[in-house]
């Protein structure tokens, strides 16, 4: 049997739900059972003993049939836009944004964007372990307002996210705020209109905003990831809404993140990662290779990061101008990677002590029996710190933190 | 209007459950702590509760060496014990 806390129910229901076990005996403690003293978690058991006892000795009653259709293939919505937005919003469909009716025939339009088979299932993606087919995506994409065109680049994300290396489990229902930010590589981006260039992160590009939503909205409605319910991000972040931009290649003096993984430069590729926020780094005062990565450090250098105690791939976005800086002394991109690397470090007594002890379980070799000037890197190697080129003119840059138990996954965009 | 559903149709088949033992008296039991903070102070004070009321036999401990990634040794645990306690989210 299960236990969790009551705040967590729905999570745990849903999750016994998609592998068929809806009777599956879940006792549930008055939320938290963490950041609360051991004697008042040792009480929390004494409440529910006898519920254990009679979970673990009494067969719960079986669901009425072997199999049950949940939910129908088609629906009758409202015809007047605005009552279809409560409607869909009632059902759970939508983000909270105005989305369009996907009928059968926009749909269609939409399919006409693939050569791939609208029966294929692209992926199953958990908690609900719904079956992601191309049919299923058009849907979600016709939802969020997307074009044809940009039915490939939906579908080689939604395939990249179900990469178990990514760990998608994890970040549809964690607390963590982390949302999958999808960087497009390669001629498609520029052919597509996806914004590399000036608030390539902020509003205004078609592509930009309709791709992530419709990412967003398949892992919601296939996935099975509501916010509150199954997605339990304590406060989350707005790139939950979308999070897609390209990578502004033109402006970069270094190779580009898909030939830095074995691409072709002239082939089209998806990456996602799951990402916090974006950590602006404003520097208009260095001029030099080393004043730009001790900025870039300096931000990234927190505390509060998964990153610093489970590792993963934070990102560093240069934006062209401090791009320009690096590469202007001689620097490489895996040069800049080490200079990162070896001062982005978080000083052991930053951290509280109870931290200390939980980390050094995971990070052994950082937070265990070292001496009080040791610093923590953000990552486990050099290699896994990410760079990719994007913005506009002005001189800031970003820092962006991942879940840290994830690795980004890149796939080429097929047809 | 007709709108098509965008979660997808779903026909959900349902498992049986492990049967229950029908009395813990005796019955070996495992815990498997999901790594979440006080998840084990939480199943392990369970684990003593149910040995003094019920009478179960012995406890064994598994722990996930990270909460955000499924258990390996589910086959297991599922050889050594006959009841398991287990933990979902915070």
């Amino acid at each position: 049997m299960v236990l969790g806390t009551d705040e967590f129910s729905s999570l745990a229901r849903a999750e016994a739900l998609a592998r068929g076990l809806p009777h599956l005996p879940l006792v549930t403690v008055p939320h938290p059972i963490g950041g609360i003293q051991p004697a008042g978690v040792r009480a929390k058991a004494a409440l529910v003993v006898d519920e254990v006892m009679q979970a673990l000795t009494i067969a719960p009653r079986l669901p009425a049939a072997a199999e049950r259709v949940e939910e129908a293939e088609m629906l009758e919505a409202p015809d007047d836009p605005d009552r279809l937005q409560a409607w869909i919003v009632e059902r759970g469909w939508g983000d909270g944004l105005p989305v369009l009716p996907p009928t059968l025939g926009r749909v269609k339009a939409l399919l006409g964007g693939t050569r791939r088979d609208p029966t294929e299932v692209v992926a199953v993606l958990p908690p609900r372990l719904g079956e992601a087919t191309v049919q299923a995506l058009a849907v979600n994409a016709a939802l969020a307002g997307a074009r044809p065109e940009y039915l490939p680049v939906i579908l080689a994300a939604i395939e990249a996210l179900a990469d178990p290396a990514f760990n998608l489990q994890a970040i549809q229902t964690t607390t963590h705020p982390c949302s999958p930010l999808v960087i497009v590589n390669g001629p498609l981006a520029t052919a597509l209109g996806i914004n590399s260039g000036a608030g390539a992160l902020g509003p205004g590009r078609w592509a930009n905003a309709a791709i992530g939503r419709a990412v967003r909205l398949a892992l919601q409605n296939v996935g099975g990831a509501r916010p509150g319910r199954e997605d339990r991000a304590t406060l989350g972040h707005p790139g939950k809404y979308t999070y897609c931009l390209a990578e502004n290649e033109a402006a970069s003096p270094w190779e580009p993140l898909h030939v830095e993984r074995g691409f072709q430069r002239a082939v089209s590729t998806v990456t996602v990662c799951a990402s916090e926020a974006p950590h602006n780094v404003n520097d208009h005062g260095s001029t030099t290779a080393r004043g730009i990565a001790a900025s870039l450090a300096g931000t990234a250098a927190t505390v509060g990061s998964n990153n610093v105690y489970l590792e993963g791939e934070p990102l560093f976005v240069l934006g062209p101008e401090h791009a320009q800086t690096v590469a202007g002394d001689g620097w490489s991109k895996a040069d800049l990677k080490h200079a990162l690397f070896d001062a982005a470090r978080v000083p052991l007594s930053r951290f509280s002590d109870e931290n200390r002890g939980r980390f050094a379980a995971l990070r052994p070799q950082w937070f265990q029996g070292t001496s009080g000037d040791t610093t923590v890197p953000i990552a486990a190697t050099w290699e896994d710190v990410m760079v990719i080129v994007a913005g506009g003119a002005g001189k800031h840059s970003a820092f962006i933190p991942t879940f840290g138990r994830t690795r980004s996954v890149t796939r080429r965009i097929g047809e | 209007m007709d709108l098509l559903n965008p979660g997808g149709a779903v026909t959900r088949r349902f498992q049986p459950l492990a049967p229950r033992p029908g009395a813990l008296a005796g019955r070996s039991l495992g815990v498997l702590d999901n790594s979440k903070p006080n998840a084990r102070v939480l199943l392990e004070r369970l684990a003593e509760l149910l040995a003094s009321r019920a009478g179960t036999a012995s406890v064994k401990i598994w722990s996930k060496p990270s909460s955000a990634q499924p258990a390996q040794c589910l086959d297991e645990i599922a050889r050594s014990v006959q009841v398991v306690l287990t933990g979902s989210a915070d």
